[in-house]
């Protein structure tokens, strides 16, 4: 054997040893019609940290779009996945070929708030109407804030972080006498919205002390936490709010239980994910958890069922959100609105219905009209259960 | 301020235990400097594929998958030493790889520095990539072996078990190494090698032979330290070379690169400026302090902290 062989049976081996070993991806079972009329794009992450939020995502829109086409023989619409990794610099390579593809009338996303931002202007020159069933940063649709708006063509279904802030900060230090809470973010766009709003509710609470806070690179998913750790032993906090994503939070969670700490952990709908508890194991255990997003089981067991059946996976986080902004968008096409400029105007004048029996319609700039909602759960024997909406 | 004073000792712990995994590090960048004058840019890559490989020994071979709860006495002795023994063969193998590949042919065909610089990032890129694609660009989680129990707490820092083993077996492996080069034949002839290239060749000593062991041994250490990395922190990326690579080879600068001594100091002083500068200032202050600090360093010492001490000392 020659040197050049042994150099690549040994790659060969290596990289066999290594793919045995390594856990493949798992996609849900849908696949497009033959010839669709029109396409609706979900972006989200795919691939990368936080895939796991848009493998969720996408199986609600793959149900509604699986009822849609069994529904509608001769009207068949297509999927077209648009792979963000939940980041805006994965948005600003992707937006531009996306708004080129006219066959995508509508997209339902972007999932994250970061994403959301660098695919605006892109969508904006391109009529491209978006629904997102996740991204919950406050000045996604305040027209005031230029740089973040993303009217008229962006809409969303969650509240907005100015009312998930409060509720952590409340879900957080309910029934903890003497609350000493340490606040860390991820200083993505928006960890550090939604922990400026848990401050301001926390400076609010009467009996609450913010022993520290701490702002870490939520790019670093592999982080040493220990001097933030520390910090939060030495300030004897017994509440730690996390704002940022699942991914970092799992490592954060575990280094943090590892270090003998035994108070709450809380974080918000970043954190809201299965992915969550995969990475953390038992040190997510008793993770509180806020999520402007209502539980896909309550709608029933029969339809439940059928989304496991059709789909392969049972419906995961933001499945809710997702199904009601992919209906919403299907509704416009039986409708007859067929272009992105007629879809446009659907969505910004007409009232749906959504999985919930929930009326939904959307304001001027693109949230849904009314107060809304945030719930919480709790991560209890490694699944994240439901523990209601908080008033 | 009022947290390094208060938490001093918890932080000077940690620091050191994180100082021991750079050194380990470092000591694959700095013998290969030392020898070859070049900087060996996929030694982040070799440290990456050693924290699989104890993923993949403990969840696979051992078949003890994740949250399937610690282990105890001689099963969890034995999961360790394997997994140690499963990390710096894997590491070291893949050194000795890299080396092959990105080096040795160019250097017989006595090409300039540049070249071997840009095949072995290149290198370094086709691991990273391939195993981003082999776990979907996710974080894989390790599986807990040892469970984290604080033994004692000493002037108010909780001495864990497992920073408690890297404090220990670290610096046994640095001394270990250390004696190596000081004291046997090959170590002879890898600081004759450092010492002037040609000279070694003209006293019969085997070029190819040194090289390729001075990847092996930086590879060995880089390997023990992806073992401690991932006892401590549970949990690897195929990016996670890149940052602690970054910092290792920031503590090889520091120490005077090509000076395994250097590595050792280097390595600890590091680790603590690290948690110090997080504790006082803010994690979002780490990087800046870090080179600031490095830049300081290398304005009045360029040659690092103990690079002045330079030949005999040398790998």
């Amino acid at each position: 054997m020659n040197k050049k062989m042994k150099i690549a049976l040994g790659v060969v081996a290596a990289s066999l040893v290594m793919s045995s070993a390594l856990p493949t991806s798992a996609q849900a079972a849908f696949s497009n019609p033959k010839n669709p009329k029109l396409y609706i794009g979900y972006q989200g992450p795919l691939t990368g940290d936080n895939k796991q939020t848009g493998i969720d995502e996408i199986a609600g829109v793959q149900f509604a779009l699986s009822l849609y086409n069994a529904a509608h023989p001769g009207y068949q619409i297509g999927l077209k996945e648009i792979d963000d990794q939940g980041s805006g610099t994965g948005a600003g390579v992707v937006a531009p070929g996306t708004a080129k593809d006219k066959s995508i009338v509508a997209i339902v996303g972007p999932a994250f708030s970061g994403a959301s931002v660098a695919s605006f202007p892109y969508y904006r020159a391109a009529h491209l109407p978006m629904i997102s069933p996740s991204a919950t940063k406050v000045t996604l649709t305040d027209p005031t804030v230029k740089s973040d708006f993303g009217g008229p063509y962006f809409h969303r279904l969650p509240s907005k972080d100015d009312k998930q802030g409060p509720s952590l900060a409340h879900l957080a230090i309910k029934g903890v006498t003497a609350p000493a809470v340490y606040v860390v973010n991820d200083q993505s766009s928006y960890g550090v919205g939604l922990d400026g709003y848990v401050q301001k509710a926390l400076a609010a609470s009467a009996g609450v002390t913010v022993v520290g806070k701490d702002s870490v690179d939520g790019t670093n998913t592999t982080l040493d936490f220990s001097p933030v750790i520390s910090k939060i032993t030495a300030g004897k906090a017994n509440v730690v709010i996390y704002s940022g994503y699942y991914a970092q939070a799992a490592g954060f969670v575990k280094q943090l239980r590892n270090a003998g700490y035994k108070g709450i952990f809380a974080s918000g709908d970043g954190t809201y994910d299965p992915g969550f508890i995969t990475d953390a194991g038992t040190a997510a255990e008793g993770a509180r958890l806020t999520a402007s997003s209502a539980v896909f089981q309550d709608a029933g067991k029969a339809i439940t069922d059928k989304f496991t059946k059709l789909i392969g996976t049972a419906p995961g986080t933001y499945a809710t959100e997702d199904y009601d902004a992919t209906n919403i968008i299907l509704s416009c096409i039986t409708a007859g609105s067929h272009t992105r400029d007629k879809i446009q105007d659907c969505i910004n004048k007409g009232s749906f219905k959504g999985l919930m029996g929930n009326a939904i319609s959307f304001d001027a700039n693109g949230d849904v009209a009314g107060t809304g909602f945030i719930n919480s759960f709790l991560v209890k024997g490694g699944i994240i259960v439901s523990t209601g909406q908080i008033k | 301020m009022h947290t390094l004073i208060s938490q001093f000792w918890q932080l000077s712990f940690s620091g050191i235990a994180q100082g021991f995994i750079y050194v380990l590090i470092s000591l694959g960048y700095t013998m290969v400097y030392g020898v070859l004058r070049m900087i060996n840019f996929a030694n982040s890559e070799i440290f990456m594929v050693g924290t699989f490989a104890t993923v993949v020994m403990t969840r696979d071979v051992l078949n003890h998958p994740a949250n399937s709860g610690d282990l105890h006495g001689f099963t969890l002795i034995f999961t360790m030493v394997a997994c140690l023994i499963a990390s710096m063969l894997a590491s070291g193998g893949i050194a000795m790889l890299v080396e092959l590949i990105a080096y040795r042919r160019l250097r017989s065909r006595g090409t300039n520095r540049l070249a071997p610089l840009i095949s072995a990032i290149g290198i370094s890129i086709v691991i990273s990539e391939s195993v981003s694609l082999m776990t979907a660009g996710r974080a894989v989680p390790a599986p807990e072996v040892l469970h984290k129990t604080s033994l004692v707490t000493l002037l108010g820092a909780n001495i864990r078990v497992d920073q408690l083993m890297v404090v220990i077996v670290a610096p046994l492996m640095f001394f270990f190494l250390q004696y190596f080069v000081n004291n046997t034949r090959l170590g002879k002839g890898i600081r004759a090698v450092s010492m002037n290239e040609e000279t070694a060749k003209l006293m019969g000593i085997n070029l190819n032979r040194v090289i390729s062991a001075t990847f092996l041994i930086g590879g060995l250490m880089t390997g023990a330290a992806a073992f401690f990395f991932e006892t401590v922190y549970e949990s690897t990326k195929f990016n996670i070379g890149f940052s602690l690579g970054l910092a290792a080879f920031t503590a090889a600068v520091l120490g005077g690169i090509g000076n395994i001594r250097g590595a050792f100091f280097g390595g600890l002083f590091l680790g603590l400026l690290e948690t110090y500068a997080s504790a006082v200032l803010g994690s979002q202050w780490k990087s800046i302090t870090v080179f600031v600090v490095l830049i300081v360093v290398l304005l009045f010492r360029p040659n690092g902290l103990f690079g002045e001490a330079v030949q005999q000392t040398r790998v």
